[in-house]
């Protein structure tokens, strides 16, 4: 029953009841219940606002007469309303012994700044919508989203003269404290069930008016529905996030392979299944239901017991209670079979079809996922007079669903009881586990077991036709008469349901306390309105029989045992299925780890040259899985690969079976040079291949480096008698480790040289040839030359520049090329500061020159000589000292800090000083 | 419903070239074999999934070479394997029982588990190629003496046959199961280095190695 109906009709116009729901307000030990409304106010200017309407009620509410305001929840930022106790464990199950309340099922808390309410709503569908539709009406975190003022709430303020609560403006309709109120105010007015005059707009009501009753209905429901279907999961959406159940999407996975798989791992095992019926005609239990229950010798594994007309008082109908069903709960708990125990697994009522379920102990464990859900088609097709009640469950690996119904009455009304089938069919819809899940239908279940006072009648015979046709036990004539046989044989209802052969009589209509058929004025013609069908598979009846021994009712109970075969898991061939699972998931999950092949792993470098630029290339190509790669550095180094080498690119990304080129480019300078001369460094390096979630590759690369006179310091060469890649390794690199200061440690070694040769070879060609070069020093050289020029110099090829005529600017490079690469400058660094404080001091300037090494004294001079020469001839080769002093100041003085760059004033100095010799007489 | 959770644990292959790592690797992970010898040369890992005492625990099982034989090729990429021990918490020691010089081998490998790996490494010992009997150069006690001596539990396996794959497997999981216990039960609060929760996992997988980052992030 929807009553939001009965609220509808309290509130004004702009304001809609989206949804209601009856529940118990507990507090402390005290248990009231209230109608909780949903209420949408639709703002002037634009947007919406909601509150909660909290009524004391009559207890079923279907006029605005039978509710009256308790308090008003605005929804507010900090409303919210959660489930506190998930009902995940539904089947926590009662023993006979101990009686479960039914009903109250999802406890909530309600919670804004002030308040703090504990509500208790029925289990079911209805509930579930209920709270998905508060969360919607949650205002979001949006700070763009002005704070909801409730101004329209302000009419509900008592109109009577008292002092205004705390919290709210006195001011009608002018709420300045508005931000307090939409933190959670809750208007506790002095509403009592008498406070009608808060219950403004009392004109609207339509209680006399069932047909626009019904119109505003229909037209609420659709809207409703509407609103289900663009329903999306928001983050604000509680309620919805506070059913759910995360799985790791690889459980997920797992899930729904192991239910393609069932058949692998489950075995079809038979259960006794007990189904009943009984129309009690509003009676209360006068006698021990066991000849109905317990008749037969094996206990049922399962009991499905299912009662109409529990009730038949106006208030069972109007009201959601009734003292009934605890007694008839009680006595049929009572009369189950005496062999075994069993726990009530649900309980579900409306009005007065009720439905019980029960199960062996034993079995309780197996029960699972239980739903229950009523749908009335009653008057105006929703009221629970008539209609019907479900319970689903698994029980093991089956899914079973039991339906009550009590169908139209009335011979003549057979396309009615067609009709309420159909309305219970569709109209039943019980939530999933997972929410996201669509709900599950009558239809969507292994087993259907369906019971009821289904109503039909036997038609066309005249009542004593009927009943002689009884007394002769002329059933079979008697089908033929049957509506229910009729229609379903005329597809008109009941679809692939089966039903047993009816050998027992008419349960229908007899006198209460007796077994004689109606003697009343109406003269009913007997029927068999209590019936039980089945659909499914595996599912064999064993009886299907009335109990005239019961006579407290004017109909018989009807009962049906049956076996039915459910899947039950087998432990070890489920584990091994899931192993199975397992393995093949973790199979492509290791097939989806990028993997590449590379088209060569180890690279040599041969005769490595100073500023040569080697470069070996080699091809990724990807596997079935898109990956990313990159050259990762390897343990405690800061890059990924030594600093002559390369790699381009380094990082990239491939699609499934591409390819890429990566070249290796091997280049050495001068930082790297003399290094590589002593040996302390070597042409070898490992390169990490990382494949993003993926493995990583090892590249070798290795290769030798031929030594040379660029990066080699002064002194060195000048032991170097002969030319450099004349020399063992082994020489070169004592040689080249030799410390500086060793004015005369080489006695054991030849006499040296005054300069090296190689300056030498580069100073006379330019002398011979360059010196009245234009813009020499100015002009870069040839790459090919240089390349022949440090081959001629290492060799010790003098010739081989001449007989080549080299360019004069290719030699002028690498003379300063030659100059830059010396690890030790012509000045020394420690002589560097020395030297910038005493520029333009000529004499101070040639003591520091005077202290330093023979050697890069000899070359200091040599090379100012030489300039100096240059300078002779500036007319033809447009140099100047300025130009000079620029370009080898930098070079012959260095700051010992590296290659940090140098001031300007620094600069300066480093010219002035050089200009000092380039003007001066040496 | 409880909480699902899955364990990540890291295991470690490790043993001279050609005792058959990457087979017992593949034999574990996809029941497959090939006999066929592929160097591996880099590190490469793959995944499974196994119950233990009811969790659910998913390994990374790595497993790398360190170039065709040469003693310089060892000490070249030791540097760099290196650093896939300290993220392990178990460790396969393979040899070859056609192998004595494999087999010897174990010492320097156990000193290099002992340098490198983290404290509480879990550890097992394994002859491989069990089914290789008319070769045999190791006896079988000899790995039972080997594993005393360093207090590891010893398995002879063979990877063609499938002989003791899931249960070395198995074991050495459990092991490691055992030495996180505590940290395995306090798993709810937080989650260690060491035992990822699955949600975490995917990001987890790689050995991360940023280009630009100065610290050796291999770890």
């Amino acid at each position: 029953m929807d009553q939001s109906v009965a609220i509808q009709e309290t509130l004004a116009e702009g304001e809609y009841c989206i949804i209601a729901v009856q529940g118990v307000l507990c507090e402390g030990d005290s248990r009231q219940s209230r109608l909780l409304g949903l209420v949408r106010y639709r703002l002037e200017h634009g947007g919406q606002e909601y509150a909660l309407f909290l009524y004391m009620h009559r207890r079923m509410a279907i006029t605005g007469d039978d509710v009256s305001l308790d308090q008003i929840v605005p929804v507010s930022r900090d409303f919210t309303l959660e489930e506190v106790s998930p009902d995940g464990e539904v089947y926590i199950l009662g023993l006979i012994s101990g009686f479960l309340c039914a009903g109250s099922d999802v406890t909530v808390q309600l919670n804004t700044a002030e308040l703090n309410l504990v509500f208790q709503l029925p289990f079911g569908s209805h509930t579930r919508m209920f709270l998905q539709e508060v969360a919607r009406a949650c205002p979001g975190l949006d700070p763009e989203t002005p704070n909801p003022e409730f101004l329209w709430l302000s009419r509900y303020r008592c109109t009577e003269p008292e002092p205004p609560p705390p919290g709210w403006n006195s001011a009608l309709g002018t709420w300045t404290g508005c931000a307090r109120i939409g933190g959670g105010g809750s208007y506790l007015d002095d509403l009592r069930p008498n406070g009608k005059g808060l219950l403004v707009d009392q004109n609207s009501r339509g209680h006399d008016k069932p047909d626009n009753l019904l119109t505003r209905q229909t037209k609420s429901r659709s809207e409703m529905n509407d609103m289900i279907r663009c329903s999306t999961i928001t983050v604000s959406d509680k309620a919805h996030i506070l059913s759910m159940q995360k799985f790791g999407l690889r459980d997920t996975i797992v899930k729904s392979h192991l239910m393609q798989k069932e058949e692998d791992y489950t075995n079809i095992q038979n259960f006794r299944f007990f189904v009943g019926t009984y129309n009690v005609n509003g009676q209360s239990p006068k006698e021990c239901l066991r000849p109905w229950l317990s008749h037969s010798t094996q206990a049922p594994d399962v009991y499905c017991v299912g009662f109409q007309e529990l009730d038949l008082s106006k208030e069972a109908f109007f009201f959601h209670d009734t003292p009934k069903e605890e007694e008839w709960f009680k006595v049929v708990s009572e009369s189950l079979h005496p062999d075994a125990k069993y726990a009530k697994v649900k309980l579900i009522r409306l009005v007065g079809i009720m439905l019980l379920l029960y199960v062996k102990q034993e079995h309780a464990a197996h029960v699972s996922e239980v739903e229950a859900e009523t749908v009335g088609t009653g008057i105006m097709g929703r009221m629970g007079n008539k209609g019907g009640v479900a319970i689903r469950f698994q029980f093991h690996n089956t899914s079973i669903c039991v339906v009550n119904s009590h169908l139209a009455a009335h011979t003549e009304e057979y396309e009615r009881r067609n009709q309420d089938y159909k309305d219970i069919c569709s109209r039943m819809q019980f939530c999933q586990v997972d929410p996201s899940l669509p709900p599950l239908t009558i239809s969507k279940h292994d087993v259907i077991l369906w019971l009821g006072d289904l109503n039909y009648r036997i038609e066309e015979l005249d009542v004593e036709k009927v009943k002689k046709l009884i007394e002769e036990k002329a059933f079979q004539t008697l089908h033929a008469y049957d509506q229910l046989k009729i229609q379903v044989a005329a597809k008109a209802v009941f679809e692939g349901f089966t039903e047993g052969e009816l050998t027992f009589q008419p349960t229908y209509k007899y006198d209460t306390g007796s077994d004689e058929w109606d003697t009343s004025e109406k003269c009913r013609a007997p029927a068999w309105c209590d019936r039980i069908l089945w659909k499914g598979k595996n599912i064999t009846q064993l009886s299907y029989q009335s109990h005239m021994a019961l006579k407290t009712s004017d109909h018989k109970p009807v009962s049906s045992e049956f076996d039915i075969g459910v899947r039950v898991k087998d432990e070890d061939l489920y584990r091994k299925t899931l192993e199975e699972i397992v393995r093949s998931l973790d199979k492509m999950e290791n097939a989806n780890i990028p993997s590449v092949s590379l088209s060569k792993r180890e690279f040599c470098f041969q005769d490595v040259k100073y500023m040569q630029l080697q470069v070996e290339s080699f091809t990724i190509l990807n596997g079935q899985v898109p990956c990313q790669f990159e050259f990762i550095n390897k343990p405690d180094e800061e890059s990924y690969c030594k600093p002559w080498l390369n790699v381009n690119p380094s990082r990239g990304f491939l699609l499934p079976e591409s390819s890429i080129e990566i070249e290796l480019e091997v280049f050495v300078n001068k930082t790297m040079a003399t290094k590589l001369n002593s040996g302390e460094d070597k042409i070898e390096d490992i390169l990490v291949l990382h494949l993003d979630r993926g493995k990583d590759y090892f590249l070798s690369v290795s290769g030798n480096y031929l030594p040379g006179c660029f990066g080699t310091p002064i002194h060195t060469l000048c032991y170097m008698r002969e030319p450099i890649l004349d020399l063992p390794l082994e020489t070169v690199r004592e040689l080249t480790l030799m410390p500086l200061c060793t004015e005369d440690g080489g006695s054991q070694l030849e006499k040296p040289m005054e300069i090296p040769k190689e300056l030498w070879m580069m100073v006379d060609y330019l002398y011979r040839n360059a010196v009245q070069q234009e813009d020499l020093f100015q002009q870069p050289g040839l790459r090919l030359e240089f390349e022949k020029i440090r081959d001629s110099l290492d060799t010790g090829m003098i010739d081989t520049l001449d007989i080549l005529s080299i360019n004069n600017h290719s030699v002028a490079e690498a003379l300063l090329l030659f100059l830059e690469s010396l690890p030790e400058p012509v000045i020394c660094y420690s002589a560097y500061h020395n030297c910038l404080e005493c520029s333009g001091n000529y004499t101070a300037s040639k003591q520091v020159i005077s202290t330093l090494p023979t050697f890069h004294r000899n070359v200091f001079y040599y090379l100012m000589a030489f300039l100096q020469e240059l300078l002779k001839n500036s007319e033809k080769n447009h140099l100047d000292q300025n130009i000079l002093a620029s370009i080898f100041g930098s070079l012959l003085l260095r700051n010992p800090a590296g290659h940090q760059k140098l001031e300007m004033a620094e600069k300066k100095k480093a010219q002035e000083f050089i200009h000092q010799f380039l003007c001066n007489s040496l | 419903m409880a909480k699902q959770y899955d364990v990540l644990f890291r295991l470690l292959l490790i043993g001279d070239s050609g005792v058959g790592k990457t087979c017992l690797l593949c034999r574990f992970t996809d029941n497959e074999f090939h006999s066929s010898h592929i160097s591996t040369i880099g590190v490469d890992f793959k995944m499974k999934t196994i119950e233990v005492d009811g969790i659910k625990v998913r390994i990374q099982i790595w497993d790398w070479l360190s170039t065709a034989g040469t003693q310089r090729g060892q000490e070249r990429y030791q540097t760099i394997t290196k650093q896939y021990y300290r993220r392990a918490q178990g460790i396969f020691l393979v040899y070859d029982i056609s192998s004595e010089r494999s087999y010897q081998h174990i010492m320097k490998w156990v000193s290099d588990v002992d340098e490198y790996a983290p404290e509480g490494v879990q550890k097992i010992l394994i002859g491989n190629k069990a089914d290789e009997e008319q070769k045999r150069q190791v006896g079988r006690e000899q790995g039972q003496q080997l594993a005393k001596e360093y207090g590891m539990d010893f398995y002879e396996t063979s990877a063609c046959t499938n002989l003791n794959i899931k249960e070395s497997f198995t074991r050495l999981t459990e092991l490691v199961l055992q030495a996180h216990r505590k940290e395995l039960d306090g798993l709810r609060t937080r989650a260690s280095n060491e035992l990822v929760l699955a949600e975490l996992e995917e990001d987890e997988s790689k050995p991360e190695g940023p280009v630009n980052s100065s610290k050796s992030c291999w770890c």
